[in-house]
């Protein structure tokens, strides 16, 4: 085997971007960097060893709408770039027929957390949003209104259920009024009584579901437990728990075959909490919907990895993280053999989770926000994408782990440091270019 | 929707020994939200068994209870009905509709739940509604020896109760309902 040669550029110093003055805003950008995306300039002052510069994210609390003036007026270093990338976005939004790839190509560099439009390019990056803006509020019509549906059909228990089958056969319902006598006993319909058994039986099926929706409400409760539109007791977070439940269970019950695995709900928030705080009303209003389409879409390319029977297949999460083994030996043979072989860190253990949740455990929300900016616009498809950057997160920290042993590495691993993110995007669209060559 | 199991005058193991196995089959934890017994059981066994199928279960003495610390009638709320329990042998004479119309008077319930005669009924009177669940083991009463297992279901949903009701004959499990409401300006009468 020839024994390769840890590439230039990742020797270079752009591994220590500067730390930028994030302290006092939230939601800050990450890359007030001065380096500009060509490589290598080595213009970062003398910086410790890796891991390279903490960015100091608080999870972001208030809406973005709020932090649109602290970002203008904070780091006047936002990058011209940045503010140029927007002024592109907004312009290719405004256009009546949207060049997506255009779309895809400007997005992938990160979306600007002030302009409010990440729910409309994530919803067009989706295909959830024709590309052709007069369009827009028919689709949108027709899928809110199919949501409504569903909810309808779905979320009823078999009292109301059997109430309105009822009404519609037999409309007489005032001889109640009567003074007294013996009640009369009318026969049940097609054998349907709450201690039914049958397969068929809507409430057999409704006992058999609230195991389901237990599970649900469950994660439901815990997911983000830090940030305040999640939880909370206020009459907002507990909405936006209504509305992931709802989201969740509809899912369920339309997918009979993967059901809920929990995890789905850590996917869930990320989109839903973009779509609620889209600055325009209506579309806020109706971000439950909307979220449903896309959460449906999105996982459409992971589900087999919440399949518990396609775990070992060719589609299953064990050969995901097979392809992450191989894509890591490809590109960094040293670190491959000292995490595998040699310190015998299976990527099971620390791939999973980074894997089949998106990453979104793994750094804080506004990261991995700007991380999904990426997974979803790359057109190679967020898997090989979601692929390349677990490599590149793998390589950043190359240096500590070829110097651990297991229990370091693994530790890690598990609770990856914080890091520049566009440092991260950028030696993951690196390997993109190196694996084609 | 709240499930109300309405059973009683199982009398095991005196008279019967067992629940009928097509309805214990069907009587399964986690679907009922209340127990509702007229009394009879007689013994802990009995008591535990139901308690098993939910732990909120309100007992009323009957004559032949060994446990004598249930109580003769008992009263509760469950959504926007009031329940009444008794068990029934103190009503004379047994089984006399206009004589549980006043026990209902009495307790100032809309649902008065009686046992004692083995038989199922549903009665509706300006008071209120009185059910009797009938015997879940089809034992022989003081009065009849001719009874079927019955035992009676609630599904309380708002102002609405549907009434199961849950037979055995021949060897059949038959299940009718009954719907009443109760509409807003209907209080027990003063």
């Amino acid at each position: 085997m020839v024994k390769k040669r840890v590439p230039d550029w990742l020797n270079s110093s752009l591994w220590s971007a500067s730390p930028s003055a994030t302290e006092d805003d939230r939601l800050q950008r990450y890359d007030s960097k001065p380096s500009t995306p060509t490589p290598p300039s080595p213009v970062a002052p003398p910086v410790p060893e890796p891991p390279p510069a903490v960015v100091q994210e608080e999870p972001p609390k208030p809406e973005p709408k709020e932090s649109v003036n602290n970002v203008h007026d904070a780091s006047s270093d936002d990058s011209a770039e940045d503010i140029s990338r927007q002024a592109q976005l907004l312009a290719e939004l405004s256009k009546k027929v949207i060049n997506v790839r255009e779309l895809r190509r400007l997005a992938s560099q990160g979306i600007p957390d002030g302009a409010g439009i990440r729910s409309t390019v994530w919803k067009l990056l989706l295909g959830y949003l024709p590309t052709d803006r007069g369009h827009w509020s028919s689709e949108l019509a027709k899928k809110r209104s199919q949501y409504k549906h569903f909810k309808e059909e779905l979320l009823m228990n078999p009292s109301e259920i059997t109430r309105r089958l009822g009404k519609s056969t037999s409309p007489d319902d005032e001889p109640k009024s009567e003074g007294s006598g013996m009640l009369s006993r009318s026969e049940i319909t097609h054998g349907e009584h709450p201690l039914s058994l049958g397969k068929t039986s809507i409430w057999n099926q409704f006992f058999q579901d609230t195991e389901i929706i237990e599970q649900i409400d469950r994660d439901v409760k815990r997911t983000h437990p830090d940030m305040n539109f999640f939880s909370g007791d206020t009459p907002s977070a507990k909405t936006n728990q209504d509305a992931l439940r709802n989201i969740l269970i509809v899912f369920a019950k339309l997918n009979p075959g993967i059901r809920y695995v929990q995890g789905m709900n850590e996917i869930l928030a990320p989109l839903f909490y973009v779509f609620k705080n889209d600055p325009d009303e209506e579309n806020a209003a109706s971000a439950e919907a909307d979220t449903f389409f896309c959460f449906v879409e999105l996982l459409s390319g992971f589900r087999d990895h919440f399949c518990q029977q396609l775990d070992n297949s060719v589609v299953g999460i064990r050969s995901t993280i097979t392809r992450l083994s191989q894509l890591l030996k490809e590109h960094d043979g040293e670190l491959w053999r000292h995490l595998e072989i040699t310190t015998k860190v299976n990527p099971q253990f620390y791939a999973f989770r980074w894997i089949t949740l998106l990453l979104t455990q793994e750094f804080n929300f506004a990261d991995s926000l700007h991380i999904w900016d990426t997974l979803l616009s790359d057109p190679e498809g967020p898997q090989e994408t979601l692929l390349r950057i677990c490599c590149a997160m793998l390589i950043l920290v190359r240096r500590r782990l070829l110097a651990g042993d297991f229990t370091s590495n693994l530790k890690l691993l598990q609770n990856y440091p914080s890091t520049n993110i566009s440092h991260l995007l950028y030696v993951a669209n690196k390997l993109r270019a190196q694996s084609t060559g | 929707m709240v499930l109300v199991l309405a059973l009683g005058d199982l009398h095991i193991p005196h008279r019967a020994p067992d629940l009928p196995p097509k309805f214990k089959s069907m009587l399964v934890p986690g679907k009922i939200q209340h127990i509702i017994c007229t009394g009879n059981l007689c013994i802990k066994e009995v008591h535990d068994y139901l308690k098993s199928l939910c732990p909120d279960m309100h007992v009323t003495r009957g004559e032949y209870d060994e446990d004598s610390r249930y109580l003769e009638t008992k009263t509760l709320t469950i959504g926007q009905f009031k329940l009444g329990v008794c068990h029934g042998h103190q009503v004379i004479p047994w089984g006399d509709l206009d004589s549980l119309a006043m026990l209902q008077r009495q307790l100032d319930v809309d649902i008065l739940v009686t046992g004692h005669t083995h038989q199922f009924k549903a009665y509706k009177h300006e008071g209120g509604v009185v059910i009797n669940p009938g015997s879940a083991t089809g034992a022989y009463s003081s009065i009849t020896y001719d009874v079927n297992p019955s035992f009676v279901l609630m599904d309380i949903d708002g102002l609405r109760v549907v009434v199961y009701v849950y037979e055995l004959i021949d060897g059949e499990v038959k299940v009718d309902k009954i719907d009443f409401k109760k509409t807003a300006t209907t209080n027990s009468a003063h």
